[in-house]
């Protein structure tokens, strides 16, 4: 039927963590166009503005298709040879003054699984410094690192598919029909046939339209929400005694600590009326089959790591776990964020989030690569910027990710990458980070490489290469490989298919993933070694010593920056449909005709209180920085509360951002600033902060 | 339950339609208004099959299986009734489909040529507001498909059915063009339109053997 195109590949989208799976259709050599593979699990013949239509970046003329490197204050085009000598020459000479921790790697969570593990061995065995970190840091580190605690894996305990079993759905701190557009539809098509949806956010968002409840909640109280919940459900008789009694531990501190949390006092922290705290916990807790979501807007807090702990104890006190319809489903922002962690791109875990101390894991590592490693684990991403602006880091290399643009405390970031001895940049386009580079490689998108993503199911799924790298581009692969060679240590891989299969080896919960046998389904791990996978985790017990889950006794604790006189608005930041994280994708396509710029969501009254009009250009000012957009005043935002997205480069959101970051996981704080708004006058236009517009 | 396909033995689960069990026993039934991501819908008289001691051949999509069944999928009435509706269909376009929609294939399975009947065909009405988005409205056969992707597979509720008989059609929004509209570009209508009459502009320009780069930093 499609004899138009020359070749249709069928692979996995490299936007969100949904993980739709696409047939790319290829007329000479050009993507022509990409519609939903009808046998995807997760998007089941579906897709979104993204990844259906937002496939013109891969052939802009922006795309880096030849190696730069630095020379005399600018760039100019130099062979591969040149570009990697100078790598091996400036690494060999920092490892040779300095050690091997004075350098530091940053995978990618758009980057394929293989990818990411070529990376961290390459940094592990061919630098020699467990100094690997990636962009999972900055979303979901907190996620992972609570689920482990709670019940023993990183990574949701069912399937999207749960959304349809459920009979009742809690959304925290995410916004699905924009963030995560397939998975939105579904749960928008499952509330509109029966399932009763609770929303809690800062904001009314659209899925709030089709729910039961909605809990207006101020943001950085999610933890007092949270405990609220947990009184209700033990106040009122709701708890699962026999789950609690046969699968839990640690009951008892929790029913002792969450006593004070009366929907009154509740609702004097969080906002949300007493009533509808009461009326949600009776919700969830007397359903069925009761699944949690939540996003970043859990996550992104100073105590983003505890609040997962305590979403975990809502679905132990209720047993909604380990059975069809009762799932915890994080929504992961990024197509690959939890692949890149699962295979040990991180500064104290190898694949599988064992740690590096562990010394019969390690030593199987060693065994296989040929080298002796540290046992102490290295730097994350916040402290690898602190080691460059101390000098104790003196270089990086930097994969797909442009910290300069999307981390926070940009000056901060901007200062370490400044104060570096020298940087490689890998990616398919300059960025703001690249602005500091020595060496800029070229590399692959999604739709030009091979290996596999897992998408927010846990489900491992193909990568192929629907089309060639442009110019003299090569594949994240080739380049890692050739890099880790040039280094002195030969990794001996022909194809991304031999990574997998030597993270099958040394990864018992990874022994039957293959190339080979992932097919069109994928494979959720864990995968046993005749193949068999596991869509529903917890069945019969916990990852966790006696097979029982932990349950976590955590108070609310106020979030790290607070409203007061000088700045009495809370800024919330977060992702449109139409945009992609840093925009360096979609702003390269016609979503940027459906969105061409950004605006800052006000409600009516404060828009009203600081005398400014729908339209109307405002300065937005935190204790770190300032950024200059128009209003868009709407309902939709609770009163007190201002919201932008940051996919614009000339509303460089993140100046914003303070220091503050998760407590257990360096996770930064992006979702509660405390800001001031003012009619911009006449100063519309002027540069502000330390990145004005340059694009 | 059991039921027999021309002939040929098959086993279902209660609920199964008629086109259900045909595909799990390889017999092919065409279909025009059917996409098996949204609810059937039973309008466009394509799939008509034919039952032993049945009154009158029925549609495939939306009747159910019942034990012991006997159905023809081939029967002369049937195929008749069927093919005389592509037929008509296809009397009212300005072009024949191109080759590569599911009207096109359907009439190729019906080897219908130029249509007998002649008489006002359609004028070319295009909408390339829509960055991604073609609408192509003379080449709507008013299937309802995009309607029920969008409203059954995204949620958006955009599109909606408009006009009579010769003038009818899908419009987005209120006649406002997708962008203007609760649209959310998913392109759910484009994927399951039979005819090309949502389509994207990149598949239109396919003709035209479009190259070069485009898309740089704004």
């Amino acid at each position: 039927m499609n004899s138009r195109f020359d070749a249709t590949t069928t692979t996995t989208c490299g936007y969100c963590g949904v993980g739709c799976r696409l047939d790319a259709h290829r007329v000479g050599g050009r993507i022509m166009s990409i519609s939903p593979a009808l046998d995807g699990p997760a998007n089941k013949g579906h897709t979104c503005v993204k990844g259906r239509f937002a496939h013109q970046f891969t052939r802009s003329r922006d795309r880096l298709t030849a190696p730069l490197v630095r020379e005399s204050g600018g760039f100019r085009l130099a062979s591969w040879e040149e570009a990697i000598d100078r790598i091996a020459d400036a690494f060999g000479r920092i490892k040779a003054e300095h050690g091997p921790d004075a350098i530091a790697g940053l995978a990618s969570s758009r980057a394929t699984n293989e990818d990411c593990y070529v990376m961290q061995r390459m940094m592990r065995a061919a630098v020699g410094t467990h100094n690997i970190d990636n962009c999972s840091r900055v979303c979901h580190s907190p996620t992972s690192w609570a689920l482990r605690r709670s019940f023993g894996m990183s990574g949701a305990t069912g399937s999207f598919d749960d959304i349809e079993a459920a009979d009742v759905g809690l959304i925290i701190g995410a916004n699905p029909t924009q963030g995560h557009p397939v998975v939105g539809a579904r749960i928008k098509q499952a509330a509109i046939k029966g399932l009763k949806l609770i929303t809690a956010d800062p904001r009314r968002i659209e899925l709030a339209d089709y729910g039961q409840l909605h809990l207006g909640i101020r943001p950085g109280t999610n933890a007092a929400l949270l405990n609220g919940l947990a009184h209700v459900v033990i106040r009122d008789g709701l708890v699962n005694e026999s789950f609690v009694a046969e699968r839990t531990e640690g009951y008892d501190a929790v029913a002792e600590l969450v006593e004070a949390y009366t929907p009154e006092a509740v609702e004097e922290i969080t906002s949300v009326p007493a009533a509808d705290l009461v009326a949600a916990a009776h919700l969830y807790a007397r359903s069925e089959r009761g699944s949690i979501l939540w996003g970043l807007g859990v996550t992104e807090h100073r105590y983003g790591s505890e609040c997962v702990r305590l979403i975990c104890n809502l679905a132990l006190l209720t047993g909604n776990v380990g059975r069809p319809g009762a799932a915890l489903l994080p929504l992961r922002g990024q197509n690959n964020v939890q692949g890149s962690s699962d295979h040990g791109a991180l500064p104290d875990t190898f694949t599988d989030y064992r740690h590096v101390s562990d010394e019969e894991v390690a030593s199987s590592f060693e065994a296989r690569w040929g080298v002796t490693m540290k046992r102490e684990p290295g730097m994350k991403i916040p402290e690898m910027f602190d080691a460059a602006v101390e000098g104790r880091l003196r270089a990086m290399f930097i994969f797909g990710e442009d910290v300069a643009q999307t981390d926070p405390n940009t000056e901060h970031v901007v200062h370490a990458l400044e104060s570096l001895d020298f940087l490689v940049c890998q990616d398919i386009f300059e960025n703001e980070t690249t602005k500091f580079a020595d060496v800029i490689l070229p590399a692959s998108s999604f739709l030009e490489k091979t290996g596999t993503f897992t998408n927010a199911e846990r489900r491992v799924q193909l990568v192929q290469a629907a089309n060639d790298p442009p110019g003299a581009a090569k594949t994240d692969f080739e380049i890692l490989t050739t890099v880790s060679r040039a280094l002195g240590h030969e990794m001996g891989y022909d194809t991304p298919s031999d990574v997998m299969d030597e993270i099958a080896e040394l990864t018992p919960r990874y022994a039957g993933i293959s190339h080979a046998r992932i097919g069109r389904r994928g494979l959720q791990w864990p995968v046993a070694p005749d193949g068999t996978d596991t869509p529903i985790l917890y069945e019969r017990e916990f990852e966790l010593p006696g097979g029982r889950a932990q349950f976590a006794a955590l108070p609310y604790k106020p979030p790290g920056d607070q409203a007061d006189e000088e700045f009495p608005l809370i800024l919330v930041t977060g992702r449109r449909l139409e945009h992609y994280n840093a925009g360096t994708m979609t702003r390269r396509t016609g979503n940027l005709t459906l969105m061409s710029s950004d605006s800052l969501e006000v409600h009516p009254d404060d828009a009203a209180a600081l005398g400014v009009q729908d339209g109307e250009t405002v300065t937005l000012r935190s204790r770190r920085g300032q950024v200059q957009l128009p209003v868009q005043i709407t309902p939709r935002i609770e009163p007190g509360h201002v919201f932008t997205a940051f996919h614009f480069p000339e509303v460089r959101t993140n100046l914003l951002i303070g220091p503050s970051a998760d407590v257990n996981t360096s996770c930064p704080e992006y979702k509660v600033v405390a800001v001031a708004v003012e009619p911009a006058g006449d100063r519309v236009g002027e540069p502000v902060g330390a990145g004005a517009a340059t694009a | 339950m059991r039921l027999e396909i021309d002939g040929q033995p098959v086993e279902v689960e209660p609920g199964a339609t008629i086109l259900e069990a045909a595909q799990a026993a390889g017999r092919y039934v065409p279909t025009l208004c059917f996409d098996d991501r949204m609810a059937p819908f039973g309008a466009c008289r394509v799939c008509m099959v034919s039952m032993e001691g049945g009154a009158a051949p029925v549609a495939a999509c939306t009747t159910l299986c019942r034990d012991d069944m006997k159905v023809q999928t081939e029967e002369a009435t049937a195929r008749r009734i069927a093919a005389a509706t592509v037929e008509l269909v296809l009397s009212e376009l300005p072009e024949p489909p191109a080759e590569h929609t599911e009207l096109a294939t359907v009439a190729r399975y019906f080897k219908i040529g130029e249509p007998r009947w002649q008489g006002e065909r359609r004028r070319p009405a295009h909408d390339r507001r829509h960055p991604y988005l073609a609408l192509q409205h003379e080449l709507c056969i008013s299937c309802g498909r995009c309607v029920r992707a969008c409203d059954e597979v995204q949620g958006a509720f955009a599109l909606t059915a408009t006009g009579r008989g010769f003038h009818s059609g899908i419009t987005a929004g209120l006649d406002s063009g997708f962008v203007d509209s609760t649209c959310v570009s998913c392109g759910a209508c484009a994927d399951t339109c039979p005819t090309d009459a949502i389509t994207e502009h990149s598949l239109l320009e396919l003709a035209s053997e479009y190259t070069g780069e485009e898309g740089g930093t704004p």
